[in-house]
């Protein structure tokens, strides 16, 4: 019998993971062989130059895109068979999103966007699943805002919202896109200490994509990805260090 | 040169022409059957009276192609604006390089009159080849004469060059968005305001409510003189009129309110609410694309309803004298049929913008579509709130017109009837069963057409888009 995931302390994971796009001829190989592990509680970026392939490896394992080969997990649940409505449900229950263009329903307040994955689930929350939006809402700072629309919103607190929403059903894995890439770095180091909050305090699983030392420094542990492959995986890191590595990889491409 | 870049590729403008077509067919197919008619009686006139007759068939004729033509115009406007609103981006960059507002606004509006002088001249044709082939069908079925008529007559020249330049109209305004971009919408990472569109514009909130007062005031002015006299009937056309054109001129005060509530009715599902949220995001282009159907659904009820009405009267005086009224209740249907038909037509007009509408708002909303698929809305889910939106803007349209349609001919048949000999006073308002029925069963297939094609591609929409940076 194979191991397991969770026997791991694993949440997600992905094994001999390759993707490519086009057809022959004009083949784009975005990924190979990519095996990896996103550990349970833990703030996990996943950084790299653009092309690297670090967008896709997030889409695949987010249920959003299909691999060429290789196996995809989210818990103990491979992912990399299932039909559109599967991934569907998934989406709805086990992940949440942060992207980098905010990306809220703009005909929604900001209580209607929070609470859109509840209602997409066609349910009402329970009374703990209340008194953690309560709880995420005021320490977002939202609370005088929820009657808002997405357009009354300053950027940093679209992506708060965002933020409120990937959290409020406490998913086993949050996906961040860039999530400061829109932001100026204020504003961005905000929320990047509030997603670190969120896996130190309350054990929310994060994978956040990003090319900027400065928001991977902020994670508990640092996956380097070049030319779709893994290039290097370690803990925590300064912006320093992270952008001597990068420098260093871009000198021996 | 800027003017290239902005070119709208024809395909978009394709529901355009086809209003503009629909329009100009319907025009010159109207003119043709009259002239047509005229030239038979002509050959035959016995009374004397032919030269009135044909005068009498022009007025008509005119009556409803200026109808037709008005909303096909408010359906150009619409579409327009739409397609300019979904550009704002592309706008915003030629803006932010250099181009002037007023020319960029010129080239959109020059597409307008190509648009229009396409649709008119396909129109001419295709109205004509639909009016030689009823007369022509008419003689060898011996339902009339042969007779002696040339099809190309200087009158159609009306039709024709009044959907040209009202499609340009109507293009020229539907683009007046393009001077309120800013050169910095191309930069800003701009969020998409819902509700830019609503410019409160007093002046006009204004005559449309002087209007619509002044139009009720004649009608009760009308519903009492008509227990006195027939000619009461002239009064309550005039208020029907100018209080229709109140509610015209306010559609962005009536309609928004009433799909508001209709989105209620719909039910709270997350797909149905967000549905009635979409419904109401731009209240100005939703009112725009829902009142033409408003006017056909109307009209058409109103003529139903006035000749139920009379018909209930003629039933009860047939009771007494039933030799006086033979043949009457025949002739009624086929004017009932007749009727419908010539003021349905404007509703088809206007049918083709609401399928143009959705499609196109939903064409502009692909991020966010795929944000919803992102989050786990279901390829089932999303279909329904799409179906959802358009039996919104079906469904509000046909009660409004219903309901105004009812009242309309009910106040023209009081007026007209009610003082006449074995009138009960108080007309009671005929339900027109068939006419109704039609109109509902064309409603649901109306919502059905219109939200087909939108919902199998904002299935197809991958949630990958919503991730996406442009």
């Amino acid at each position: 019998m194979d191991i397991t995931t969770t026997d791991l302390g694993l949440v997600a994971r992905v094994r001999n993971l390759s993707k490519s796009y086009g057809r022959e001829g004009a083949r784009v190989q975005a990924l190979r062989d990519v095996t990896l592990g996103i550990r349970h509680g833990e703030f996990t970026a996943i950084m790299g130059p653009s092309g690297s392939g670090k967008s896709t490896l997030m889409h695949i394992m987010a249920g959003l895109d299909s691999p060429t080969s290789g196996q995809v997990w989210l818990g103990d649940a491979e992912i990399g068979g299932m039909g559109d409505a599967q991934l569907t449900v998934l989406r709805r229950r086990r992940v949440g999103f942060v992207f980098q263009a905010f990306n809220l329903v703009p005909t929604l307040d900001v209580r209607g966007n929070v609470l859109l994955p509840f209602e997409l689930d066609g349910r009402a929350p329970t009374v703990a699943e209340r008194d953690w939006f309560e709880q995420l809402i005021s320490s977002l700072g939202l609370g005088d805002r929820l009657a808002h629309r997405p357009h009354e919103l300053s950027g940093g607190q679209q992506q708060r919202v965002a933020i409120a929403r990937a959290l409020v059903t406490r998913p086993e894995l949050v996906f961040a896109d860039e999530p400061t890439g829109n932001l100026d770095s204020r504003t961005g180091r905000e929320v990047l200490a509030l997603l670190q909050t969120a896996a130190r305090r309350y054990g929310q699983s994060i994978a956040m994509v990003t090319h900027d030392p400065v928001a991977a420094s902020y994670a508990d542990r640092i996956v380097f990805l070049a030319d779709g492959r893994i290039v290097d995986d370690r803990g925590a890191a300064s912006p320093e260090e992270v952008s001597a590595l990068m420098l260093a990889m871009e000198a021996a491409a | 040169m800027s003017g290239r870049v902005l070119r709208t590729p024809l395909r978009a403008h394709g529901s355009s022409v086809l209003v503009a077509t629909l329009s100009s067919a319907f025009g010159v197919a109207l003119l043709q059957v009259t002239g047509v008619l005229s030239a038979v009686i002509r050959a035959d006139d016995v009374t004397g009276s032919s030269a009135t007759v044909a005068v009498l068939l022009v007025v008509l004729a005119v009556v409803f192609i200026v109808i037709a033509v008005y909303v096909g115009a408010v359906v150009t406007a619409n579409t327009f604006a739409t397609i300019i609103a979904g550009r704002t981006r592309q706008i915003a960059l030629l803006r932010l390089v250099g181009a002037g507002a007023r020319g960029l606004r010129r080239t959109v509006a020059s597409e307008g009159l190509l648009v229009g002088v396409v649709g008119a001249v396909l129109g001419a044709l295709v109205g004509t080849g639909v009016a030689a082939a009823l007369a022509y069908g008419a003689v060898a079925a011996d339902v009339m004469p042969a007779f002696d008529y040339s099809w190309a007559q200087p009158v159609l020249l009306l039709p024709i060059v009044a959907v040209a330049l009202v499609t340009w109209l109507a293009s020229w305004v539907g683009s007046r968005r393009v001077l309120a971009v800013t050169p910095l919408e191309a930069i800003a990472g701009s969020q998409e305001r819902s509700r830019d569109e609503v410019a409160s514009r007093p002046a006009r909130r204004a005559l449309a409510i002087g209007l619509a007062v002044a139009g009720l005031a004649l009608l009760g002015l009308a519903l009492v003189l008509g227990l006195v006299t027939p000619l009461a009937v002239l009064i309550g056309m005039v208020g029907g009129v100018l209080s229709f054109t109140g509610v015209v001129l306010g559609a962005d005060l009536v309609i928004p309110p009433a799909l508001r509530l209709s989105g209620r009715l719909l039910g709270g599902s997350a797909p149905t609410r967000l549905a009635a949220e979409n419904a109401v995001r731009h209240p100005e282009r939703s009112a725009r694309a829902t009142i033409g159907l408003v006017i056909g659904v109307t009209l058409v009820t109103m003529f139903g309803v006035a000749i139920a009405s009379f018909r209930q009267l003629i039933h009860a005086a047939q009771q007494a004298e039933p030799e006086v009224y033979q043949g009457i209740d025949q002739m009624l249907d086929v004017v009932t049929i007749v009727f419908s038909v010539l003021v349905g037509f404007s509703a088809l007009i206007a049918a083709v913008g609401l399928v143009n509408n959705l499609s196109l708002s939903v064409l502009q909303r692909t991020r966010e579509l795929g944000l919803l698929r992102a989050l786990g809305f279901s390829a089932g889910q999303l279909r329904r709130m799409i179906l959802a939106e358009s039996a919104q803007l079906v469904f509000t349209a046909v009660v409004i017109g219903l309901v105004l349609g009812a009242f309309y001919g009910w106040v023209g048949a009081q007026s007209l009837l009610g003082s006449i000999n074995g009138s009960p006073g108080v007309v009671l308002p005929g339900v027109p069963w068939l006419v109704v029925g039609v109109i509902v069963l064309a409603a649901a297939l109306l919502t059905a057409i219109a939200s087909w094609a939108p919902a199998r591609r904002a299935v197809r929409v991958s949630p990958i888009a919503a991730l996406a940076v442009e």
